[in-house]
């Protein structure tokens, strides 16, 4: 039996000129664990807000066709009874967790729908997605991981057939992503869910998706078992879907003609493992580097502790005792799990946050003196969520505003030149939170840049974005260099790091377990287990071939990686 | 002393950051759910406050008021009500009453007016310390469930359970538009008095210039949250009289219950008794 049946779905949302879906068809099997695809604005949210009935019962439009869900037909069935067969996790999940604590937010649905046994079912749940023992506690004590699951139980509670996460792992550090996609993987095989994500990660669809559906333009273009999907390498990048870097290097070899023409490709590092076998490793030859002299420091930690209120009991200390400091010129990647102070760090920096005790420098001279506004020419820090930086009705507004309020001469000239820059010239006019992920990215890069900063300071800038528009945003980072002198990323996203990073500091738990470079801190396998950071997965390819081998791009390993 | 000057005003200055307001809502509302108040019965409790809250208007005797004081003060102790919330109960009575007294000695009256002032002030005091035990000591979701009971309807108690859940994000929000202020802005240098006065100035306006991205970035945010609860059922509860029987199948009066109100009971009697005597 078909979990979902689509027969001819055209959906256009009200006031839009062009339809969002376009004549779909489409069947999904009962216990599927299928990956959607596809480029930013093909209509993937939009398909999965049309299976729980949402869509037409919530967002009107104009809709034709057919959908039938579980053997319900979604126009005859209200939203209620779609959301027994269907649950749905979104993107912003936070923003679905409506009650206080965590058994009540888990068990709310069941409350809702009036099942006697709401506690129990919302128990189950909880144990489903691995969140037993935290019933009691309150839903902001959870980490970023753990609030996913909630959200996810919260969806489980009802026991649907059909689950449907928006982008489930966007936000999160890998150990806490691997979570999720266990707990998914759990759902599906032991409980017979159908499970239906929409995602860019393609190492994630690799390990764990039975079937990829690839949209285009409001239109189905296949679904196909995932490794067959995979293959096709070329129709995937021209969506800017990216493959598994496995595959894509093994895309490469082959069209080079290292790899037989004939093989399927490998999609995950196991099978790599067959397919490269013929390959041997050649060392890249390293020139000897004559060691820099140590530049002055830009940013120092003396000593320096701080923790937060809490809204019960002690304070939770975040740092104690810290020293570090960051030199002139580095390009510093700060990595570590959800919750290990890297937001902390930065905020410190640019003294938002005063530490309890020490001192923070910036220059040699401690900003405990200086007032943040006085600080703004020094150091800037770009916000994880673009939105808080909007703090204009346009984006040329919000990018002027520092020099303005400065009085700084040539304000109107260089927020034209900083506009024509980011390519938001178009844009100027518009609302920084009606843009697209990726627009808002830019400009609050824009924002950010816009005093010229001798320190910038980037918390999570790839989070949320799909592949191509991260590449972007990793062009416009390397086409700064010549404006900002040091700069400080705070990341989960480790192909960042091992492109842009020169040096790695590694945080756990507010203290620095790790500070050197990719080679230093990604060949330390002990580091790896106790952090839980993950090298990218061309590097873990690479070293199952050859021990000692270090490469962390496609192209390193395209080049190091040569026939016998 | 200068030193220790700047000192205290960066320390009241730190006091009332956002954050400082965030955590002390949710320390009001989450933080004190192991106490001996927040353990009773919502019902009880709601019928508790109908008589503190309302009688010591009516009654102008000073043994009574001042027993019925000392009550409510030992129940708020025991509540362990945030600390903002006595400062704002501290600043209420003032301004209610203090001011008067304060009136009265500058227009030429004399001490004698305390103690009709004293009898106000205590009526005051006494009203608002029971109203921040029930609505401060009880976790806003018991308390919703007990005004459901007394027949509220289940919209205005949703409605204070998710006001709680909604007002530390607007205040995270509020805090990080203000933060992008503070980063960009320029505020007027402020050593001197007109300097500071422009400073103040210049801070209310970022207030209300914050308002606007503040409702924003909440309306964006609460896109989700309407969304979810349709999917969530929160449209279905309303009308099914089944869900409202399941929720206040919980409540339960238990012995503490009646013991609370036996001492609450004795003691105004006491206080009524030795008003008699005197």
């Amino acid at each position: 039996m078909n979990a979902v049946e689509i027969d001819n779905l055209t959906y256009t949302y009200p006031g839009a000129s062009q339809p969002t879906l376009n004549d779909i068809s489409l069947q999904i099997a009962q216990g599927d664990f299928l990956a959607v695809v596809g480029n930013n604005g093909c209509g993937k949210s939009t398909l999965c807000k049309v299976l729980n009935g949402l869509i037409p019962h919530f967002i009107t439009g104009t809709f034709r066709g057919a959908v039938r869900v579980g053997g319900l037909n979604t126009l005859e069935s209200d939203v209620g009874v779609l959301a027994q067969k269907v649950g749905y996790v979104y993107q912003d999940f936070e923003n679905q967790i409506v009650r206080p604590t965590v058994l009540d937010d888990a068990s709310y649905s069941c409350l809702n729908y009036a099942f006697p046994d709401y506690l129990e079912r919302g128990r189950a749940a909880l144990a489903q997605c691995g969140l037993e023992g935290r019933e009691e506690e309150y839903v902001w004590q959870l980490s970023g991981g753990q609030t996913h699951l909630l959200a996810l139980a919260g969806a489980v509670s009802l026991s649907p057939d059909i689950l449907i996460l928006d982008e489930p792992i966007a936000q999160l550090d890998p150990m806490h992503a691997d979570r999720i996609y266990d707990v998914l993987q759990t759902l599906n095989q032991q409980h017979g869910k159908t499970i239906i994500v929409i995602e860019h990660h393609t190492e994630y669809i690799a390990d764990y998706c039975k079937h990829v559906l690839l949209m285009k333009d409001g239109r189905v273009q296949w679904l196909l078992p995932t490794g067959e999907a995979l293959q096709r390498v070329e129709e995937l990048e021209s969506c800017n879907i990216f493959p598994p870097q496995v595959t894509q290097a093994a895309y490469r070899l082959r069209e080079s003609g290292r790899l037989p023409a004939n093989v399927p490709l490998p999609t995950t590092v196991n099978q790599g493992k067959t397919a490269f076998s013929s390959l041997v490793y050649h060392a890249p030859a390293v020139p000897d580097a004559p060691p820099a002299p140590p530049e002055d420091a830009a940013v120092s930690f003396r000593n320096v502790s701080l923790s937060y209120r809490s809204v019960k009991g002690e304070p939770r200390t975040v740092f104690s005792g810290l020293d570090l400091t960051i030199r002139q010129g580095e390009r510093v990647a700060l990595i570590g799990s959800n919750g290990a102070g890297k937001s902390t760090l930065m905020k410190m920096m640019v003294g938002l946050l005063r530490p309890q005790n020490g001192t923070v420098s910036l220059f040699g001279s401690p900003i405990g003196e200086k007032k943040a506004e006085d600080l703004s020419r020094q150091i800037s820090l770009v916000y994880q969520n673009p939105e808080e930086m909007f703090i204009k009705d346009s984006i040329h507004a919000d990018i002027a505003y520092a020099m303005q309020v400065r009085g700084l001469p040539d304000w109107q000239d260089r927020t034209h030149a900083l506009l024509e820059r980011f390519r938001l010239t178009p844009l100027q006019d518009r609302d920084g939170r009606l843009m697209s992920g990726g627009q808002m990215r830019r400009a609050s890069l824009a924002i950010g840049v816009a005093l010229e900063p001798g320190i910038l300071l980037l918390d999570e800038p790839t989070a949320n974005l799909d592949i191509a528009t991260r590449r972007e945003i990793m062009g416009v980072l390397e086409d700064m260099k010549d404006i900002i002198q040091t700069a400080v990323i705070a990341t989960h996203d480790m192909q960042l790091v091992c492109q842009w990073a020169d040096r790695i500091i590694v945080l756990r738990g507010g203290q620095v377990v790790a500070d050197g470079s990719r080679d230093e801190i990604f060949s330390r396998q002990d580091l790896v287990d106790l952090v839980g950071i993950r090298p990218p997965e061309i590097f873990s390819m690479a070293r199952e071939l050859t021990p000692h081998a270090l490469c962390y791009t496609v192209d390193d390993f395209t080049n190091c990686f040569l026939e016998a | 002393m200068e030193h220790m000057m700047s000192k205290l005003s960066e320390n009241i200055l730190d006091k009332f950051s956002m954050d400082f307001l965030r955590n002390q809502v949710l320390k009001n509302a989450y933080g004190n759910d192991d106490t001996i108040i927040a353990a009773l019965d919502p019902r009880i409790l709601i019928a508790w406050y109908l008589f503190f809250g309302v009688i010591p208007w009516f009654v102008n005797d000073l043994p009574f008021l001042l027993g019925s004081f000392v009550l409510v003060m030992v129940t708020t102790l025991l509540a362990r009500v945030a600390g903002l919330v006595l400062f704002l109960f501290a600043l209420g009575v003032f301004s209610q009453t203090g001011y008067l007294f304060l009136a009265t000695l500058l227009f030429g009256g004399n001490t004698s007016a305390i103690a009709p002032l004293l009898v106000l002030t205590l009526k005051v005091a006494t009203i608002s310390l029971a109203s921040v035990t029930v609505f401060s000591g009880l976790d806003p979701d018991r308390l919703s469930n007990g005004l459901m009971w007394y027949g509220c309807p289940e919209r205005l108690s949703f409605s204070i359970s998710y006001a709680y859940r909604m007002l530390p994000m607007l205040m995270e929000e509020f805090q990080n538009v203000l933060l992008s202020y503070r980063l960009r802005g320029n505020p007027p240098a402020h050593d001197t008095l007109t300097g500071k006065v422009r400073y103040l100035i210049y801070q209310v306006k970022i207030i209300m210039e914050s308002f606007y991205p503040l409702m924003l970035n909440t309306a964006k945010r609460s896109r989700t949250t309407v969304e979810a609860l349709e999917l969530r059922g929160y449209r279905y509860a309303a009308v099914n009289k089944s869900v409202k029987k399941l929720k206040l199948s919980a409540l339960k009066v238990t012995d503490n219950d009646l013991l609370f109100l036996a001492i609450s009971a004795l003691w105004v009697a006491l206080s009524i008794l030795f008003s008699t005597l005197l």
